[in-house]
């Protein structure tokens, strides 16, 4: 078998995925990174590798997506390099050609993307505020001890409404802890967050654009299902979630991988092996001291002391010096 | 007298117009980070992100000793016209000894005007003045005229850095013009250095194009604007910038009514959709929005500083004008704590979206062509029937009519 793989380094899991020639996803792998991308990338395409029990020669391309794509890429030997929004958007296209709205939500960032015969026409994405991702909700689970994995299917118990303020996290905290003096129970409560976190979404994000069905949600929360019942009441139609709704960045960025390289026909794949992946990388920094800027620049180096990568510098001093050139923009 | 100015876009024309005016000039630094943190700690809290960039540049400047700070100004109802009078307060507060001098349009007062005059000229006489004037509009003119260049070709470099490298070169041959000719001759010797430099070949129907259009400090000065043209070049994608300085002095000095330059124009187009000016470029801009549709761009990249009332009207109406003209607008409001990482994944994920646009178009546009053409011939093959019939008829009827005569 050959397989195409798609990794997703976002800010609080790594994904990996195979998929083989007829885009059948036969992989796939949510880990929490816990700060340590590289570490989770590594341990992700291990399991990989011992899962499907494929060699070098199997991986026909891999795409990267997410916050540490750049980094992620380096690291494998990427053939397309592609930012969130369009990794997203070509999965969801993949299995739901008709799809108009696409809600996303992550771990520390949301965005919505609108399409239109199968083409992305508007995006948004939160641009100052961490109030209404995952991280936040986490949180929240955490201080009302409750897991998150139950955190849903709590919310669908509640019998009443409560408003709870979801403008800011720090806001929607000490409204929560006033509203559980009151005496709401820890149901309603959740109810109550789910909702905020919905309306904040659609306020923050869906301004100013008209949203169609058939809307889909995805990205890690949307395993919650009180989320998913927020949604609906809010935008008064079905939701659907997709099968793999966990990694479709992931899944996108193997489309767009699979895409690359027959259109441009590329016969040898960048792909370093997974031995290659044995190897110490280490990412490191130091501050530049050229200018007042003092940007961090960071260096991917190899266990045999070459710089694979380098970015970070704001006047591109450092650029070119590195052996991977930057690549963001194929 | 020890002069400065601030730091927006390419100020190799302030710097040798001022050295010729007799001055010696403290080069302002590009801003940096520290900068925007000295500016930020200084200035009001809820003023425009250029302010508080300009403010720090200005400490910068005072810093290194500069006595005299010129600038253009904006007299206008927006926050822009308050500027010269904060800057100087905050620099008077903060004990230093600088003048800010701004210069705000001649026709307006030009008394107020030739005062200013007088306080920069450093004691030049008069009839100097417009010969070097021609000389700095003349150097402005032919760099800016390079920078559009530059910022077409460099989205085709195979090697990533070669353009932007050149144009560093560049400015510092410009900066050692001292005539006319001089000016002339480095202008042809930039266009070979930029002609030399390796480009992808692309068919003209595979270029993509997108305007920018926005506060005007924000969108000439790249270090503030995370430096966004860059990174639509490297993208593949051809940038037009609506401001340059040269374009900006056309603008104020040639009277309105004249059809020329362009921006002229421009600004009437606009009058259907913003019938009033609300003090920046945002009249401007909406029409050049509308010029860039017309011309078949792609799409239009909108930069406004975080707050910032004129470029917040027009924020306001872009969503139904990039309906109606059928352009993705994208709008990135910055200030100095906007991620670099964000912007250039927005910029992605909006290049994506207008290029598969564009070839979608283009698919249509096959199709529609052969569509059209095909109902075209249908069309002419049933009036030609129908013409036949008609004189079928009418051959039929004129023998009955002729007899009936």
């Amino acid at each position: 078998m050959k397989y195409y793989l798609g990794i997703d380094i976002g800010s609080v899991s790594t994904n990996v995925i195979a998929m083989d020639e007829n885009y059948n996803v036969c992989f796939s792998q949510y880990i929490r990174a816990n700060g340590q991308p590289l570490e989770s990338v590594k341990k992700g395409m291990k399991m990989l590798k011992d899962a499907i029990g494929c060699e070098d020669d199997d991986i026909l391309g891999i795409g990267t997506t997410g916050s540490g794509r750049e980094l992620a890429g380096v690291l494998v030997g990427a053939d397309v390099i592609k930012n969130e929004i369009t990794a997203h958007a070509t999965a969801t296209l993949h299995y739901h050609p008709d799809a108009r709205t696409i809600f996303e939500i992550g771990g520390q960032d949301s965005k919505i993307i609108i399409l239109q015969d199968g083409m992305v026409t508007d995006f948004a994405m939160n641009t100052v505020c961490a109030a209404g991702t995952g991280s936040f909700l986490d949180h929240q689970a955490e201080r009302l001890g409750v897991p998150i994995e139950q955190f849903g299917e709590l919310a669908l118990t509640a019998e009443k409404d409560v408003r709870i303020a979801g403008r800011c996290t720090v806001f929607a905290e000490s409204d929560m802890i006033a509203k559980q003096q009151y005496g709401f129970s820890k149901a309603e409560i959740i109810k109550g967050l789910c909702t905020a976190l919905v309306r904040n979404y659609i306020n923050n994000l869906g301004r100013a654009k008209t949203l169609k069905p058939p809307f889909i949600f995805q990205g890690g929360v949307a395993a919650n299902v009180g989320i998913r019942k927020a949604f609906e009441d809010e935008v008064g139609e079905k939701v659907v979630i997709p099968k793999y709704y966990n990694v479709m960045g992931a899944i996108g960025s193997a489309i767009l991988a699979k895409e690359y390289i027959e259109d441009n026909q590329i016969e040898k794949p960048s792909f370093k092996g997974f031995g290659q992946l044995e190897l110490e990388f280490k990412p490191t920094s130091f501050e530049c001291r050229g200018c007042s800027n003092m940007c961090e620049v960071i260096r991917v180096i190899s266990s045999d002391n070459e710089v694979l990568a380098v970015w970070g510098d704001k006047c591109g001093k450092y650029a070119g010096t590195s052996k991977a050139s930057r690549t963001a923009g194929r | 007298m020890k002069t400065s100015f601030p730091h927006m876009g390419c100020v190799t024309g302030y710097k040798v117009l001022l050295e010729k005016l007799g001055h010696e000039v403290i080069m302002p630094d590009a801003p940096s980070q520290r900068t925007m943190e000295l500016g930020v700690k200084y200035s009001p809290e809820f003023i425009c992100f250029p302010f508080k960039v300009m403010m720090g540049t200005y400490i910068e400047c005072a810093e290194k000793g500069a006595e005299l700070i010129v600038s253009s100004g904006g007299a206008g109802p927006c926050r822009a016209g308050m500027y010269p009078d904060v800057h100087q307060k905050v620099l008077q507060e903060l004990g230093y000894n600088t003048k800010v001098v701004v210069f705000d349009s001649m026709f307006q007062d030009f008394n107020a005007f030739y005062e200013k005059v007088k306080a920069v000229k450093n004691g030049t006489p008069n009839r100097k003045l417009p010969g070097l004037a021609l000389f700095c509009y003349k150097l402005i003119k032919k760099m800016d005229k390079l920078e559009k260049q530059m910022k077409i070709m460099r989205a085709y470099e195979i090697n990533q850095g070669d353009y932007s490298r050149a144009w560093k070169d560049i400015v510092k041959m410009f900066e050692k013009c001292d005539t006319i000719r001089d000016v002339d001759r480095t202008y042809k010797q930039a266009l070979e250095i930029f002609e030399a430099i390796p480009r992808r070949k692309v068919e003209e129907s595979r270029r993509i194009r997108v305007g920018i259009v926005g506060e005007i400090y924000v969108i000439m000065e790249p270090t503030v604007n995370k430096n966004v043209e860059e990174i639509l070049n490297n993208l593949g994608v051809e940038v037009e910038n609506v401001q340059y300085i040269s374009d900006w002095v056309e603008h104020n000095i040639m009277p309105k009514w004249l059809p020329f330059p362009k921006s002229h124009r421009v600004f009437r187009m606009s009058d259907k959709v913003a019938p009033l000016n609300c003090g920046g470029h945002d009249k401007e801009n909406m029409g050049w929005v509308h010029d860039f549709a017309k011309r078949g761009f792609d799409g239009v990249v909108h930069l406004m500083p975080f707050a910032c009332l004129p470029e917040l009207v027009n924020l306001g109406k872009f969503p139904a004008i990039s309906k109606e003209l059928n352009m993705p607008i994208m709008s990135l409001s910055l200030d100095e704590q906007m991620g670099e990482a964000h912007v250039k994944t927005r910029l992605e994920a909006f290049t994506d979206l207008i290029k598969s646009k564009h070839y979608a178009k283009q698919k249509q546009g096959i199709g529609d062509a052969i569509g059209s053409a095909a109902q075209s011939a249908a069309r002419k093959a049933q009036s030609k029937a129908q013409e036949v019939k008609d004189n079928l008829a009418a051959s039929s009827h004129t023998p009955i009519k002729q007899h009936a005569k």
